[in-house]
């Protein structure tokens, strides 16, 4: 994790001030070899259960579904920031 | 359920190569249209500090999808998407991209395959402390391919529009507007999570496929639609841009 800073103490606060037990992290591809080391130290960190999300990570525009039904309290995504959605292109 | 985003930003040192200031000399650059990645893009103080002594000048904007400025996204590729005034564009002799890898500053060709000439892309990657140049040679096949959808898309009858379910990307009610522009034409309404290019094949009565998610599948993707796929964007305006005298219409 040298190249870039995965900041997990802001994702650890996040988690301590939503409360949240079950989270969802989701990595772009370049990250995902680090998702082992992300999880261990939230889990370590926090009481939080994590859930690593399996799929595609090509932006903030493509944001899971359906966490929600699993209860999940909060979603940390990697390698982007906040998209502004344009509607009709 | 909150989300929460984290940058990743890069943790060395972002500056220009030497090769990169040697080459924007050398081309004798005065103005550069600079724009970064998420990880680089909070920290681009020594870059701007270089292009100062160097006497370049540093124009950038907020582009459209991005939250801050200098930002650029992959989708950011219209025209327009930069929101530089014509005074601004007019003045940038080149682009200079701060990052790695090659899907964002591609956004920056593909945003300029309707416009009569090109500004090049001088590319900086901070980690490998290289330069490198993109233009409209690095995307002239998959133009080409997609010129030849434009066309089929106006002599068609029966078009497929892929519309994704995720929030930031769906597009179903822009995507009606076709609708209106091509009352002779029957569309067929794909929804997905993400697209399923295996299964593209499976509805055999399309004859060409619009995309309505990231306007990047349209075009790094178009090997993957046999029967050729264009963005909306380009769908509602597929005459004119084919009247165009364009980069795009002018490939050899």
């Amino acid at each position: 994790m040298a190249l870039y800073k995965p900041e997990v103490e802001k994702a650890v606060a996040e988690i301590a001030a939503q409360k949240a037990k079950l989270v969802c992290i989701q990595l772009p591809d370049g990250m995902k070899p680090y998702a082992k080391d992300i999880a261990d130290e939230i889990e370590d960190k926090t009481s939080a259960k994590v859930l690593i999300w399996l799929g595609s990570n090509f932006g903030a525009c493509d944001i899971p579904l359906g966490l929600n039904r699993m209860g999940v309290d909060l979603l940390i995504s990697w390698g982007h920031n906040r998209f502004h959605k344009k509607e009709g292109w | 359920m909150k989300t929460l985003f984290l940058d990743a930003p890069y943790n060395g040192t972002i500056e220009l190569a030497a090769e990169t200031l040697a080459y924007l000399k050398k081309k004798k650059y005065k103005t550069v249209g600079l724009y970064a990645s998420v990880q680089f893009v909070n920290n681009l103080e020594k870059v701007k500090e270089q292009l100062q002594k160097n006497n370049i000048t540093a124009i950038t904007s907020h582009a459209d999808r991005t939250h801050v400025q200098g930002q650029l996204l992959g989708c950011d590729n219209y025209h327009n998407s930069l929101n530089l005034s014509k005074d601004e564009n007019k003045k940038i002799d080149c682009y200079l991209y701060i990052g790695d890898g090659k899907f964002h500053p591609l956004a920056l060709v593909y945003s300029q395959k309707d416009s009569d000439a090109v500004k090049e892309i001088v590319c900086n990657d901070p980690i490998q402390k290289k330069m490198s140049l993109m233009g409209m040679a690095d995307i002239k096949g998959i133009l080409k391919k997609y010129k030849g959808s434009l066309v089929r898309f106006l002599s068609a009858d029966t078009i497929g529009i892929i519309i994704t379910i995720k929030p930031g990307q769906e597009q179903f009610r822009p995507a009606l507007a076709l609708e209106n522009q091509f009352p002779d034409k029957k569309f067929y309404y794909f929804i997905d999570n993400v697209v399923s290019f295996d299964q593209l094949e499976n509805f055999n009565f399309i004859e060409v496929w619009v995309n309505t998610a990231c306007p990047r599948v349209g075009f790094d993707d178009q090997e993957k639609f046999v029967k050729g796929v264009i963005n909306l964007n380009d769908a509602l305006h597929a005459g004119e841009i084919l009247g165009k005298d364009s980069m795009m219409n002018n490939l050899q």
